[in-house]
């Protein structure tokens, strides 16, 4: 029998000529298996967050009772909603990534409901509630994403319109009448007294197509051209075009929104993904020393933004801790953290309510407090292996757009968790945004829900099953 | 009803227990990422497969030589630098044929998509040996031609006898080795 008669096409198994030994190709991966591990780690994930909020009851209650029934089984039956929906359209997708979020999500409902607990809030009032309610709306978002997007080239198309809608929702705060200021940062919409919503949220996702599209159409002039320096390839003064108008636009948001945290999120976003699209070390420092430079230059001028620093510096100094905005919830958050101790105080049986705001920003220090520092590790393990299944769609895929995309996307969820987290533990000064998944905010869930999908769906279209296995 | 402080302990222990079991599972689910896949065993594969290499070594066509290095950004049209055989491009190549190793004589018809090769599941050639990476290497094209690139592979990438350093230009009917598996592109 001659080699070349032995085709071994995987796709078209009818098409091989004669003579060919059925079965000379396996497949590794059953997509099938794939969904089946999917279904019982989220299983699992349903069962920690329907004991979490059993755990708060008896903690703080004292006894269990049905409220909270509710709450649990509907974030358990909107994410199993999910995963069938992914059976039906998207076989090959990560079978890690709903789980992981599935029990962020719940984590942060328990946490919430602790905090209603503790002041007495009840019924709509309750934020715990709300953000089930606010879970089922991201939920449906993603499951409205995974099906109308059946594959994410269609988004490369769209390139310059997500440019465009990105900047249309970061500009919407400002607009008089619409835009609201909430505790001095001009990042939230609202109509009427409801339905508050930051805009800026969703805006990272259209940034993230955005980059990912415009990079890979222009990445030659950015990586291929350019003087030596000191080792390293420096651009040419054109072509710094790109990065000064991404850098204006982050300071613009520092200055007219008064927000640095979704300053320095826009700006690293953009900063991992040039690095990506042209491997060049250049562009990193380039960009690092234009924000530090734009960030000393505004802790100099700026008020809130030096006194963020001073809060950060100077934490524990009584006239910072008295002052009004000073460091009391930094500190207070501190002091959480260090009750908890290793294994913490247990769900329900700390104080979490001292610190203001102990269910958005301030999550991750009632966490900290309630779980220990077994507890608080646990959640970070989550971010990461979340991350890192963003990080292997981007190494796994055939398609340069695709890997961007995913590798933005999941960088995004990344630096969010270390701006936050950094913030509340004091390695870096404080930023108000929410950590994801977890914290108490409808639009952050959303913006969220709608990554995870998006990462779902890029996992299934360029998931590359072989050809041929040896 | 109230619970005593030490069921709250215990339950605070299990929880954290349980939250801590998730995130083995899931490394536990990984470690195919992580570690690499296990090695096939292959004596089944070794008599099968003695004939097949025997022919291919027969009609194998050895080039004279290596395919220059420098030349990747050459115009596909321009006319080959070398003595050598024809370089692979989009056009004239049209299958990728394993010449020797326990799959030989088994092939696959190239697309315009890039080939990655190695050990790990989501390669599109996967080949489990002792000798190959997780990610080993990459067939892919550039301006319109095959080229092959070693993705830092622990045993190397050998082109016809020689190992690769930089991404190479692939010549029609040249062995490409990798492990024990070698195989060549053809119209």
């Amino acid at each position: 029998m001659p080699p070349s008669s032995n085709r071994a096409a995987a796709t078209d198994a009818p098409a091989r000529p004669q003579g060919t030994k059925p079965g000379k190709v396996r497949r590794l991966h059953l997509p099938q298996k794939l969904r089946h591990l999917e279904l019982f780690l989220l299983l699992i994930a349903c069962g920690i967050n329907a004991a979490a909020v059993m755990l708060v009851q008896l903690g703080a209650l004292g006894h269990i009772d049905t409220t909270l029934v509710l709450l649990g089984a509907g974030l358990s039956v909107l994410v199993l909603g999910l995963h069938f929906v992914l059976r039906a359209v998207a076989r090959d997708a990560d079978p890690f990534i709903l789980p992981i979020a599935s029990l962020l999500n719940g984590l942060g409902i328990a946490m919430i409901y602790r905090i209603d607990i503790a002041n007495g809030d009840a019924g709509w009032e309750s934020a715990a509630v709300r953000q089930t309610v606010w879970s089922a709306l991201a939920i449906a978002c993603a499951i409205t994403v995974v099906l109308v997007i059946r594959n994410h080239r269609v988004l490369f198309r769209y390139t310059y319109v997500a440019g465009f809608i990105a900047v249309v929702l970061l500009l919407l705060p400002l607009v008089p009448g619409l835009g609201r200021e909430v505790s001095g940062a001009r990042v939230w919409i609202g109509i009427g007294s409801f339905a508050t919503f930051q805009p800026g949220e969703i805006a990272k996702i259209a940034l993230a197509v955005f980059f990912a599209g415009y990079l890979v159409r222009n990445r030659d002039s950015l990586s291929m051209v350019g003087k030596r320096v000191l080792g390293m390839r420096f651009p040419r003064l054109r072509d710094l075009g790109p990065i000064l108008v991404v850098w204006a636009l982050s300071m613009s948001v520092i200055i007219f929104q008064r927000d640095l945290g979704t300053a320095l999120l826009y700006f690293g976003l953009f900063l991992v993904m040039l690095y990506l699209a042209t491997g060049r070390l250049s562009w990193v420092l380039l960009g690092m020393a234009l924000f530090l430079g734009g960030a000393i230059i505004a802790s100099q001028t700026l008020e809130y933004v030096n006194g963020r620093f001073t809060n950060w510096l100077d934490a524990l100094n009584p006239d910072v801790y008295g002052a009004s905005g000073g460091s009391y919830q930094l500190v207070q958050g501190l002091f959480g953290l260090a009750k908890g101790g290793l294994i913490g105080t247990g769900l329900g049986q700390g104080r979490p309510d001292i610190t203001p705001v102990p269910q958005s920003d301030y999550i991750i220090a009632s966490l900290g407090e309630e779980l220990g520092l077994a507890g608080l590790f646990a959640i970070l393990a989550l971010y990461l292996l979340f991350v890192a299944r963003g990080f292997r769609i981007g190494f796994a895929g055939n398609d340069d757009f695709g890997k961007l995309l995913g590798v933005g996307l999941s960088f995004v969820v990344a630096l969010q968790c270390f701006i936050v987290i950094g913030g509340v533990t004091r390695v870096i000064p404080l930023t108000g945004l929410t950590t994801p998944f977890l914290a108490a905010g409808g639009s952050s869930l959303v913006a969220n829900w709608i990554i995870a999908a998006l990462l779902l769906r890029l996992s299934d279209t360029l998931r590359n099953q072989p050809r041929l296995v040896v | 009803m109230s619970v005593s402080e030490l069921t709250l302990l215990v339950l605070r222990l299990g929880f954290l227990l349980l939250l801590w079991i998730f995130i083995f599972g899931i490394v536990y689910a990984l470690r195919s990422d992580l570690f690499g896949h296990r090695v096939r065993k292959q004596q089944q594969d070794a008599a099968a497969s003695a004939p097949q290499m025997a022919y291919v070594a027969a009609a194998t066509p050895v080039p004279a030589a290596a395919a220059p290095t420098e030349q990747f950004t050459a115009r596909p049209s321009a006319p080959p630098a070398s003595s050598g055989p024809e370089r692979a491009n989009a056009r004239n190549a049209t299958r990728l044929v394993i010449t020797s190793g326990p799959k030989s004589g088994t092939e696959f018809p190239l697309t315009s998509d890039s080939v990655t090769i190695g050990r790990s599941g989501d390669s599109s050639l996967v080949i489990r040996d002792d000798y190959t990476s997780t990610h080993h290497a990459r067939l892919m094209l550039w301006n319109e031609e095959w080229m092959i690139q070693d993705l830092d592979s622990t045993n190397g990438t050998f082109l016809n006898g020689s190992r690769l350093a930089v991404p190479t230009p692939v010549p029609l009917n040249t062995p490409v080795k990798i492990g024990a598996t070698s195989f060549e592109l053809r119209r």
